[in-house]
């Protein structure tokens, strides 16, 4: 029955899909509802699906409104960004690391410099240091709003009203981005040993109005859902991801940090100048679907109050290292090395092996979003379909990352 | 509950006398990589049982599996084990040699399951095959795609993706 209303032949996963169903039913363990004639069926989620957010396909097997199994299917936005880099010049290959997990270019960025960095054995310059960890937390806060926005316009009763008043604010934060650096989005703005431009007059201002009002923004974000009692029957203990399964799936970011898990490379494993900067690592108790939105609005906040401090602390001195032409050509001596950081939605790393060429030999991406996806059959079992959306709107997937 | 990150207290060098103590007969060149990385050389055929080894490891367990690399190194393959530990806050990258010829290591997604879709990634881009593993499929790529594209050796053609 389930493949009904298929008009060509399934593919893999569509198979399995159907494989499995075969298996359950042979083990007695088919539709709850089989004595009323009903009986399990294939529903494609995705590609093309406003609640998955990107090209995800989720090839969900239902018993009525049940969730029985779920299959993830990516690769529809694959690129070869691994192989490219193989072609590409250290140095030419910058632009292309944005538009991996393309709403945090900066951070992405940066992840891929200071690899190279560290196997070049390049030293960033100070003022550079902090321009990017500003960068990089105004890049945070601006994909944390889509993140936590998109989230509340997949539950739909509460309408589109949140999704406004977040790109509403991400809006200005992208215009701090395009000023420093010339783009909204596909920024190539980190150079390395720093940054391509100093900030332009008046941005310092600016940026620092601006993060004053986060918290107030914050405070706007929770007074439209937090007490909005169908938002808190939707997200409170829906989707629950034990320390456990956070150990077992290596997932990172707020999303480990939902469930109690301290896990915050800018904390467990140091970078750049954040040991200098006062700031919390957020968590949340239970690590269901709540926690998972506040967790994210809290870093909000704390990333506005470290871009507070990076301005105060700004030191003068060149943002490049030093003559016009010295970053252009990097050639690491022979070896490896993995480096990794604190992207918003977990551990963002890049493992180059150089070769002593101009060329990286091998480049591989560690994505949180990747990894996050994994979990995905084993939250999704069990619960309403309609709870399945809450749940992956939650983890905040962003799908140029997971295809590359 | 998970250990509290750091909370063995060990410094990387600590950690690395103890794999070393641990697993003499097994690691080879472990090495330290500052801050807080353990490199060491693993035979594909102990790798298995030495990942279970370091998941149940007393006081310093590797928890998770953060990702697996696959390097085409010319004549063999390698095949780059991620891993952490939550106690000893500090990574363990095991390198494993695979053969060209013949390019089968071990599954060790039973033992961390994160390992699941690395495993089909280094099949899928490198032609690595990871025996026991329960859903090989190609992952990035079509289902109907031919070859490798991350092997050094893969030439592109129309035929490799017939459907496009």
């Amino acid at each position: 029955m389930s493949d009904q209303f298929a008009t060509s032949a399934p593919d893999e996963a569509m198979a399995l899909a159907l494989r499995r169903i075969a298996e359950s039913e042979a083990a007695g363990q088919g539709s709850e509802m089989a004595g009323l004639g009903f009986n399990q069926v294939v529903v494609n989620m995705g590609p093309q699906h406003p609640s998955t957010h990107g090209v995800l396909r989720l090839v969900v097997t239902l018993d009525g409104e049940l969730v029985k199994d779920v299959i993830p299917v990516i690769g529809y936005l694959h690129r070869g960004k691994e192989k490219i880099a193989e072609k590409r010049t250290y140095y030419q290959y910058i632009p292309i690391v944005d538009r991996t997990e393309y709403v945090a270019g900066m951070n992405c960025e940066w992840g891929y410099v200071r690899t190279v960095e560290k196997l070049a054995g390049i030293e960033p310059t100070r003022r550079a240091e902090f321009i990017r960890v500003i960068m990089a937390e105004l890049n945070r806060i601006a994909s944390h709003q889509v993140g936590v926005g998109t989230f509340t316009a997949d539950l739909a009763p509460l309408g589109t009203a949140m999704v406004f008043y977040a790109f509403r604010h991400r809006e200005k934060i992208l215009d701090l981005l395009e000023a420093a650096s010339g783009a909204r989005m596909m920024f190539n703005y980190f150079r390395f040993g720093g940054v391509r431009y100093d900030l332009p007059d008046g941005w310092v201002d600016t940026c620092r109005e601006l993060m004053l009002q986060v918290p107030a923004w914050c405070k706007e974000y929770e007074a439209l859902v937090n007490d909005n009692a169908v938002f808190l029957q939707r997200c409170l203990g829906k989707g629950v991801m034990t320390q456990e399964d956070v150990a077992d799936y290596a997932i990172t970011g707020p999303n480990a940090r939902a469930s109690g898990v301290a896990h915050d490379l800018r904390r467990t494993r140091p970078y750049s100048v954040y040991p200098e900067l006062d700031f919390e690592v957020c968590l949340g108790q239970h690590g269901d679907v709540f926690d998972r939105y506040q967790v994210r609005v809290d870093e909000i906040r704390e990333s506005a109050r470290i871009v507070l401090q990076c301005l105060d602390m700004l030191p003068a001195g060149p943002v490049q290292l030093g003559t016009l032409r010295a970053p252009y050509i990097v050639t690491p001596p022979p070896g490896a090395c993995y480096t990794a950081q604190e992207n918003p939605r977990g551990e963002y790393g890049t493992y180059i092996v150089s070769d002593g060429s101009r060329y990286p030999y091998r480049l591989k991406y560690r994505d949180p979003c990747f990894v996050n996806l994994q979990i995905f059959p084993k939250l999704l079992r069990g619960n309403k379909i309609a709870d399945a959306v809450a749940i992956s709107g939650s983890m905040d997937l962003v799908l140029g990352g997971i295809d590359r | 509950m998970l250990p509290a990150i750091g909370s063995a207290g060990l410094s990387i060098d600590d950690v690395a006398a103890r794999l070393a103590a641990t697993f003499d007969a097994d690691l080879s060149d472990l090495r330290v990589q500052e801050p807080d990385t353990v490199v060491a050389v693993l035979e594909g055929g102990r790798l298995h049982d030495v990942a279970l080894r370091l998941r149940a490891l007393e006081g310093l367990t590797y928890e998770s599996c953060n990702f697996i690399a696959a390097v085409d190194l010319g004549d063999h393959f390698e095949a780059v084990y991620h891993l952490y530990s939550f106690a000893a806050n500090s990574y363990l990258e095991l390198h494993v040699a695979v053969p060209r010829s013949k390019p089968i290591v071990d599954t060790v997604s039973d033992v961390w399951p994160a390992a699941d879709w690395h495993e089909r990634e280094a099949f899928d881009l490198m032609g690595i095959r990871f025996e026991g593993h329960p859903d090989p499929r190609r992952i990035l790529l079509p289902d109907d795609w031919v070859g490798h594209p991350l092997r050094k050796d893969y030439v592109d053609s129309i035929e490799n993706h017939p459907n496009v």
